[in-house]
């Protein structure tokens, strides 16, 4: 078999020798980009430093590894990451789902399209844009939602600076951002359910109520699972580029999470081993949640995430 | 009974929309402040008397943002990175995409799997960050384009879009002694506009966004892209120090600092707003094929 498989193969590469050649720089690009950064991890196991370089540097085994199992601040970081990734699934999860089914009964067209404009356009703006407007908008200097505040006879709130308040801002924010946008996958999937079945249920005389309970919903039910599933894969992913840009050192008690962290240790500090061994924590678990997540859709639902 | 569901029902509508326009409001909201609050004067900026509409109208603080030379420099490396990046990258991302579309390529499910292994693990910020300094792109405009050139996603997004053009279509072109590049170039592109047009925008708008990269890898002033500009006018603004100095520097100018913050904001929206309905033509499209790639 082997040496038949290598000789069609030899075949093939000099009949489509140029299918090959326009391989070559996106295999050259993973190669350089992606899996050379890869091979770069060993140095979460030696005692890495610049003047030695990645070969002569001492390996040191688990130690970076023990160091972060027993490190307070790894815990808080941990924990932190936790926390936020498990705020936002809780209140931004089921809010485009909600929204789509709503958005589902407008029958207007215009005014359908015209909402659906307005509500994806946060989605295509940078966290430093999204940043700067809740900056403004919660700002104690004349910021709209302290002067309502204040009107209601409350008391201004830093919500920047104030660790009680600061998580609600990441996940009212990064709703802002993404909820309508979130709506878009849910719609294409409503798009998608047979037209008949609401026919049928209307000569039935089911209320919108009860279409929306026995078909729209029931119809979405697959692909909430794929996205809940694709979600809790990405549950150390808490959100590491809004959080860089909002947070500050008042607040890092509660919003410093695992990819904060290795930017600050790693790159701020420098403590280059420590910090990739910290990302490869980080990547080991993303990688079996996602595998993990993967094998149950494809047991479950029949259907891969990739 | 029919009665009351019909009521029922006209409840639910009429709420239904206010509830769309209540939503509707709440994401234009912060864009009528912060564009209320770069046009209106120092005074009335300062004093918190600005809401949704300018008070005292004045064009000064747009004058002031776009003569800074730091801004200048950072818009138009943005812009070099966007444009460059977004070419270099659909060039890179259709020559992997349309080999790996053909049955036929031995080996494809390989390569196939070497790419998207890259989208599930990953070296992680700090060996990649020692590569591109042992490559030497650290402070150059390059680093803002090269490690992004190809999404994965992106290019499994295209792959699929070319699986589905007729086989018969290409076959014609080879017939006539067309080789694969040229097949790709002469038939399969010009075939592929739309899907072409919804992964460039979706690559343009990476690159205009990105402030992460260049975070990490630009330190000088000159060639800091407008996000990373922006960031570090909104610290700076925050930290109370610099804060008073802005403030005396700008006192002449009749421009408060959170005027200038708000305007520079709005200045780098504005790219994004101007490809916002061309990207909105093509991105349900681009969202429906990859949610369809089995």
């Amino acid at each position: 078999m082997t040496p038949s498989y290598f000789k069609r193969l030899r075949l093939d590469v000099v009949r489509e020798w140029d299918l090959y050649l326009m391989l070559i720089p996106g295999i050259l690009f993973l190669l350089l980009f992606k899996y050379t950064p890869m091979y770069g991890i060993v140095i979460a196991f030696k005692d890495f430093n610049i003047y030695d370089g990645l070969a002569a540097s001492p390996w040191v085994g688990m130690e970076h590894f023990e160091k972060l199992f027993l490190s307070e601040d790894f815990a808080r970081v941990f924990k932190n990451t936790l926390i936020i990734s498990i705020y936002k699934i809780f209140f931004l999860f089921p809010l485009p789902i909600l929204l789509a089914v709503l958005m589902n009964e407008i029958k207007n067209m215009v005014f359908k399209r015209g909402i659906q404009t307005i509500v994806y356009l946060p989605h295509f703006l940078s966290w430093v844009i999204v940043s700067g407007l809740f900056l403004q908008l919660l700002s104690t200097n004349g910021g709209l939602i302290n002067k309502m505040i204040v009107g209601l006879g409350g008391e201004s709130i830093a919500f920047f600076m104030n660790t009680e308040v600061f998580r609600s801002v990441l996940i009212s924010s990064a709703g802002w951002k993404e909820v309508g946008w979130g709506m878009i996958i849910y719609l294409a999937s409503i798009a998608t359910i047979d037209p008949q079945l609401y026919e049928a249920a209307k000569i039935d005389g089911a209320s919108r109520f009860r279409q929306i309970w026995h078909i729209t919903l029931p119809g979405l039910v697959p692909i909430i699972i794929l996205m809940f599933i694709l979600r809790l894969g990405n549950i150390l992913e808490a959100g590491t580029e809004q959080i860089l840009v909002m947070y500050n050192s008042i607040v890092y008690e509660v919003a410093d999470v695992i990819g904060t962290y290795v930017y600050r240790i790693g790159l701020g500090q420098q403590d280059y081993s420590f910090s990739t061994a910290v990302g490869l924590f980080d990547s080991v678990i993303g990688f079996i949640l996602i595998i993990t997540g993967n094998y149950l859709s494809r047991k479950f639902l029949k259907r891969g995430i990739w | 009974m029919r009665q009351r569901t019909s009521i029922l029902d006209k409840v639910f509508v009429a709420s239904n929309y206010t509830f769309f326009i209540f939503m509707g409001v709440i994401t234009i909201f912060p864009f009528l402040n912060l564009i209320a609050k770069s046009l209106s004067s120092e005074a009335a900026v300062i004093s918190g008397q600005v809401n949704l509409l300018p008070v005292d109208l004045q064009f000064g603080t747009y004058a002031y943002v776009i003569s800074d030379k730091l801004f200048q420099s950072a818009f138009i490396n943005s812009v070099i990175v966007t444009v460059v990046g977004t070419l270099l990258s659909l060039i890179m991302t259709s020559l992997s995409a349309y080999p790996l579309s053909k049955p036929k390529l031995r080996g494809r499910k390989i390569f196939i799997l070497m790419f998207v292994f890259t989208m599930l693990f990953s070296g992680g910020l700090i060996p990649t960050y020692l590569l591109i300094r042992e490559l030497g792109l650290v402070n150059t405009l390059p680093v803002l384009f090269l490690p992004g050139m190809i999404s994965v996603f992106n290019m499994l997004v295209i792959k699929s879009y070319f699986e589905n053009i007729p086989e018969a279509l290409e076959e014609s072109a080879k017939i006539d002694g067309a080789s694969n590049i040229r097949t790709l170039f002469q038939v399969v592109l010009p075939l592929s506009m739309p899907v072409l047009a919804t992964i460039s925008l979706f690559y343009a708008v990476a690159f205009w966004n990105d402030f992460f990269t260049a975070m990490i890898y630009i330190n000088s002033p000159d060639l800091k892209p407008l996000q990373l500009y922006l960031k570090e006018l909104l610290a700076s603004a925050n930290n109370i120090f610099l804060k008073l100095d802005t403030i005396d520097i700008n006192m002449a100018m009749n421009v408060s600092p959170q005027a200038i913050q708000s305007a520079s904001i709005i200045v780098a929206t504005i790219p994004i707003l101007l490809v916002y309905p061309f990207l909105q033509k093509y991105f349900v499209k681009g969202v429906m094929l990859g949610s369809v790639k089995g």
